[in-house]
């Protein structure tokens, strides 16, 4: 039984030029349709009465911008979620949220709703960056959003986003001391993509936005380690760094291999080994689901090999690494024997070490993960 | 049909100077075709020359013309190709023909193959017609165009033809001058049967054409043929001629120029240039034939996947069966595993070939740099050639290492005699001659290595000369030189599929180049890649594909995992494409960068 669960709020004021994922900006109109909908949707899980609820340890509202819905919409998800899910004790309940949003009223309703983690987009505390990532925020603004937040919800997690075109090795440092100043309980620390289909791609293109160059970039993410573990945070993922005891709980669930649910467009659950995702699209994953068709339109079901293969992949990122026994226990292989020599390729390439808990990447091995990675697919 | 009707002739051409054009419109003019079946480039049916709009392949049509003097005639075109690489089939077409059509283009006048191509017609002894093509053109210079031809090629320009292919101009006048000028065959029917074997084909479903030239005596459906030089004897299952589709014919007469069935299968047991004879009433002698086609360019080339060894093997045959001048023999190489050493006429002609393997067979090739044949002398006396880097011997046991040379004949405009002199100057060329064309344009032979020139001289030419300068070349001997063979490691371990063999003086240069180059070819890996020319055991030239430094992605949650782990696998699919060497993976186009020898 899955004991986490995430819901896709697809809706934002704005979609960022480096933005890929499903998303509808400037339609706001569309959420009492979508609210409704996610109720629909939320049927397969288990009817809304109050006996048959399924009980999560950790729920994550993201986005899109789930704070884009205002305070009755938000209620009504709640409600929606609650109907079928009860949290267990100490659950984790994660909202993402745009700073702008942020105001006392907001604040207090997600608390009482029962969220007890926030996941603020700074993305940045240069300025600069932030005009180049179109984000509606200034750094002076970040303080105060923090204030308003930990009234009522202590657990605070910041993203930072580093090469971002223009920045330099400075700004990214200068960003992560900001960030850490504040004090959060958490950081993510993401490298800047481009993806196909975005703005960001088409004017990387065009050469009007240069990348940083390869050299630069590693020393920004060899900083976006170093810094936050100076001030007393602990990497626990490849783009992830908490205060003792603050990591976060539903993110874990993806790396260990857990089952979970996911709800709205474009979300993928994975629910006994069956990776199943959504219409990708607002109105295609709408209409669908009003239709009183399934929302899935892709089920994936990986040969046993191959999501054990997958689950390397995914619990690399994790600082512990591949755990020998529970490896053992949810694939039915024992590490080295699926890896053979491509492990000790990678181990004498120094990408990764082995010892009697199981297999992790070095240091030099995180630099270069996806290769790691790839190796071993 | 009396000889003295009979007219058999070629059009020879610069490329681009117009006569597939010209020939549609001879087949239009004589009604071989309507106008309805007009095509363009109707002579060119292989798929691979429309792309490229040249001839490779020799074709033939007899057409019926009514003359003016009331009698109608049969003329025979006889199609020739127009690159340089195809010289041979030229020749081979032109001893067919009593006469050629010289066509050149109103504007760009007489080109580099247009000599060529005259030179190969004059030594045959044919009657040649100077056809200047496209006077519709808005700027033309016909007076120096004829002024040229007079001065270069010694040819009359006052009976020159004036026409427009495109438009249909003065087609009539081609005509006639065709039958006016160019001398009937000779030949008495009676005789002993003499026919010449100047091409053939294989059909699927008759077997193998084959084509002929008829200098004596007739032969009918029902004959027993005998060839002189393969010595075999076949019964005559049809003849016939192509109008320009396939016709049927009772009797073919001294002159004529038509096909023989005979039922049988195999190409190679045609030979081109043979002599067709009766088996119950032989001829004396067999006429002369033609010297086999020499392959002066040859490269390796393996299928990416082993497994299509034997998939590439029988298509390789099957091409060598249509075209007698591509050869290919079984090679293993330490890097690539098991291919084939294969022989082309030059570079246009290996560019065709591997099109071909690769859109008719689904096989992903890796090809080899291809090299000149090369001859070696040993201390011991012994005297051979190679055709693969690989076979140079040790440099202890060589006592002469001799490359071929060719004489080339460059035609530009005056401005561009300087750059293309630097060009040969840097390729090791020997000036031979200038000789003024008219006060801007003159023509420029060197004698230069042909390993120099058959990679890219071509393009070089073309760049320099902004595309108006045009080149010609023969390969006219052997000379020695000091050359090496260059060795490429890939991380410590020798590419035997990426040696060379390049000329002392230029060794550290075109190390650095390749280096360089391979730099750029080969991506980077989860290490640092050494990559290192060598000659003997002395590194001469070395580059670095630094590692990976950073190549990590940032975000990884439950709807990105399907995504990226497909990702990932992909950017390992697309390295199975690829050969690995050790732990190196390099890609096909690396192994053609070998040549390239820009400074880039």
């Amino acid at each position: 039984m899955h004991r986490s669960a995430y819901t896709h709020v697809p809706f934002c004021r704005h979609r960022c030029g480096y933005c890929d994922f499903t998303l509808v900006a400037g339609r706001d109109d569309l959420a009492g349709r979508y609210l409704t909908a996610l109720d629909q949707e939320l049927n397969r899980v288990a009817p809304p009465t109050p006996g048959g609820r399924v009980e999560l340890d950790t729920l994550f509202l993201g986005g899109g911008t789930p704070t884009r819905l205002d305070g009755p919409q938000l209620d009504r998800l709640f409600d929606a979620l609650f109907r079928r899910y009860r949290l267990a004790e100490g659950a984790e309940v994660t909202v993402e949220a745009n700073p702008s949003d942020i105001t006392p009223d907001l604040v207090g309703r997600l608390a009482d709703a029962g969220v007890n983690r926030v996941s603020l987009g700074v993305q940045s505390f240069d300025a600069a960056a932030l005009t180049t990532l179109e984000r509606d925020h200034a750094p002076t603004d970040i303080p105060r959003v923090l204030e308003t937040v930990r009234r009522r919800i202590d657990n605070v997690s910041l993203d930072l986003i580093y090469a971002v075109p223009g920045q330099d090795l400075r700004s990214w440092e200068a960003t992560l001391d900001a960030a850490l100043a504040l004090e959060p309980s958490h950081l993510s620390t993401y490298g800047l993509t481009f993806e196909k289909g975005t703005a960001f791609w088409s004017r990387r293109r065009r050469g009007e936005l240069i990348t940083p160059p390869e050299e630069s970039e590693r020393a920004m993410y060899a900083a976006a380690m170093d810094r936050p573990a100076a001030a007393g945070f602990h990497q626990y993922e490849l783009s992830s760094h908490a205060r003792p005891g603050r990591e976060c709980r539903h993110n874990r669930a993806y790396w260990c291999g857990d089952d979970f649910e996911a709800f709205g467009p474009g979300a993928a659950n994975l629910i006994d080994g069956v990776r199943r995702t959504n219409h990708r699209g607002v109105l295609g994953w709408l209409k669908r689901v009003e239709a009183g068709e399934s929302s899935w339109v892709e089920e994936e079901r990986l040969a046993p090999e191959d999501r054990a293969r997958e689950l390397v992949m995914l619990n690399l990122r994790r600082t512990e690494g591949v755990e020998r026994e529970d490896f053992q226990q949810r694939t039915g292989f024992a590490i080295e024997g699926l890896l053979l020599g491509d492990l000790e390729e990678q181990e004498s390439l120094g990408f990764v070490t082995r010892d009697d808990a199981g297999v992790r990447l070095t240091r030099e091995g995180r630099f270069v993960a996806d290769g790691v990675m790839a190796a071993f697919l | 049909m009396d000889p003295r009707f009979i007219r058999n002739f070629s059009i020879v051409a610069h490329i681009d100077h117009g006569k597939s054009t010209l020939a549609d419109q001879l087949l239009l003019k004589t009604g071989a075709i309507t106008e309805r079946e007009f095509k363009e480039q109707l002579l060119d049916d292989l798929d691979v020359e429309k792309e490229r709009g040249i001839t490779v392949k020799a074709r033939t049509v007899a057409l019926r013309y009514k003359h003016t003097d009331g009698e109608t005639y049969e003329l025979n075109l006889i199609d020739t190709p127009g690159h340089v690489d195809f010289h041979y089939e030229v020749s081979r077409s032109l001893a067919a023909c009593e006469g050629a059509l010289l066509l050149v283009d109103a504007f760009q006048g007489v080109q580099a193959q247009t000599v060529a191509n005259a030179y190969a017609a004059i030594e045959q002894d044919l009657e040649i017609i100077p056809v200047v093509n496209k006077i519709d053109l808005p700027v033309t210079r016909i007076d120096d165009v004829l002024e040229e031809v007079e001065t270069v090629l010694g040819l009359d320009p006052y009976g020159a033809v004036r026409v427009s292919a495109k438009k249909g101009l003065n087609i009539e006048d081609c005509l006639a001058a065709i039958v006016e000028r160019i001398p009937a065959p000779q030949g008495a029917p009676d005789a002993p049967l003499r026919a010449l074997v100047f091409d053939s084909k294989y059909d699927s479903y008759k077997g193998v054409f084959t084509y002929v030239r008829l200098k004596e005596g007739t032969v009918k459906k029902g004959d027993t043929i005998r060839f002189m030089r393969g010595g075999s004897d076949h019964d005559v299952i049809e003849i016939g001629q192509f109008a320009p589709l396939r016709k049927e014919c009772k009797s073919l007469g001294p002159g004529q120029v038509g096909y023989i069935l005979t039922g049988i299968k195999e190409l190679d047991q045609v030979t081109i240039g043979d002599t067709v004879t009766h088996a119950g009433r032989p001829a004396a002698e067999a006429l002369p034939g033609y010297q086999k086609p020499k392959q002066m360019v040859f490269c390796g080339m393996y299928p990416i996947d082993g497994r299509d060894f034997e998939k590439l093997r029988d298509e390789m045959q099957k091409l060598a069966l249509n075209d007698s001048s591509f050869s290919y023999a079984p090679e293993t190489s330490d890097a690539l595993g098991f291919g084939f050493r294969c022989g082309f006429l030059g570079m246009l002609h290996m560019e065709i070939v591997q099109q071909r393997l690769e859109s008719e067979q689904d096989v992903d090739l890796i090809q080899t740099a291809p090299n000149v044949t090369y001859e070696i002398e040993e201390r011991s006396g012994d005297v051979y050639k190679i055709d693969n880097p690989q076979d140079v011997p040790d440099a202890g046991v060589i006592e002469e290492f001799r490359e071929p040379i060719a004489r080339v004949n460059f035609i530009l405009s005056k401005d561009h005699i300087g750059p293309i002199m630097q060009l040969c100057a840097d390729r090791r060329g020997e000036y031979k001659n200038t000789e003024y064309l008219g006060p801007d344009r003159a023509q420029l032979t060197y004698e230069l290595p042909l390993a120099e020139i058959v990679y890219d001289m071509y393009d070089k030419l073309k760049s320099v000369t902004s595309g108006y300068g045009t080149m010609d070349y023969e390969v006219i001997g052997f000379k020695a030189a000091d050359l090496v063979k260059m060795d490429i490691m890939v991380k410590g371990e020798r590419v035997d599929a990426l040696a060379t063999i390049v000329h002392k003086s230029n060794a550290d240069n075109r190390g650095r180049q390749l280096c360089k180059r391979l730099k750029k070819e080969i991506s980077k890996h989860q290490f640092e890649i050494p990559i290192q020319a060598a000659i003997g055991g002395r590194i001469i030239a070395r580059e670095t594909i630094s590692a990976f430094r950073k190549n990590v992605t940032a975000k990884c949650y439950g709807g990105d995992i399907s995504r990226k782990r497909k990702l990932l696998q992909k950017q390992k699919e697309g390295k199975k494409r690829m050969r690995s060497f050790g732990s190196v993976e390099i890609p096909q186009k690396a192994f053609l960068s070998v040549l390239s020898t820009d400074e880039d």
